[in-house]
């Protein structure tokens, strides 16, 4: 059975989102463009295994995330060995009038553990529902939510953003006009 | 601030089911994470993927190895 053109459109169309993801995930664009290759070929491969109708981009993801695993396991987690230098490097001047530079966060970010921040990655910005992202992950949607959370406490922590000083209603605020409009 | 909240309020109706967005566009952190992630995608994509799917596409015209 040969791969269909509309499949084939489908990876090409996806492959921003997985560099992303991947980068994301490996904190390096050169691994993370060998990700990607490796995830298209396995892609190819297994694209019998796909169910057309759901989520590709899940799917994707999903076969990425496992090699990712699967490379830093063979590699004996060489990648984290860095923190040392990654400490040096948080030097992270405070959030100025809730101004942040991306460069800053970016730094941040790295410095989470890698299912932290794969968890708000998934979550916050590839669009995600946490039942998607603990699809991804293989493991619960608590866990995915707990993850979340801690990700995003930790990284208000490392940029010294205090949750009280973003503008915009608190959380409680929020909760409360969040119920009063549903 | 006050001013933000009515654009805000549009948006949660919109996304129901969560209402309370800790990584919505009130948050610092969500919107930094946005932008982070947005540059990223919007990157352009080298032309190995391409090559790399039409060379996928001859190599294995009846999708078997054996």
């Amino acid at each position: 059975m040969t791969v269909s053109q509309g499949f084939k459109a489908d990876l090409l169309a996806s492959i921003p989102s997985l560099r992303a993801f991947a980068v994301s995930l490996a904190q390096n664009a050169d691994k993370a463009d060998d990700l990607v290759q490796e995830t298209l070929v396995k892609a190819w491969d297994k694209h019998e295994s796909f169910q057309p109708g759901t989520n590709l981009k899940a799917w994707l993801f999903t076969i990425l995330r496992n090699e990712f695993y699967s490379q830093m396991r063979k590699r004996g987690r060489e990648v984290q060995d860095s923190d040392g230098i990654m400490t040096a490097r948080l030097a992270v001047h405070p959030a100025q009038q809730g101004r942040l530079d991306l460069e800053d966060f970016r730094s941040a970010l790295e410095h989470l553990p890698e299912d932290q921040r794969e968890a708000i990655i998934l979550i916050g910005a590839s669009g995600f529902s946490y039942e998607e992202a603990a699809e991804i992950c293989g493991c619960a949607v608590g866990t995915i939510k707990s993850r979340v959370s801690r990700a995003r406490a930790r990284l208000q922590d490392i940029l010294k953003i205090s949750g009280d000083d973003e503008f915009g209603p608190d959380a409680i605020a929020t909760h409360v006009i969040g119920s009063s409009a549903a | 601030m006050t001013g933000m909240k009515t654009g805000t309020k549009a948006d949660d109706g919109r996304r129901q089911g969560k209402a309370v967005d800790p990584l919505g566009p009130n948050s610092e952190i969500g919107r930094k994470l946005k932008q982070y992630y947005d540059d990223l995608v919007s990157e352009e994509v080298p032309d190995r993927f391409a090559q790399l799917l039409a060379q996928l596409e001859h190599a294995k015209p009846a999708g078997k190895k054996d």
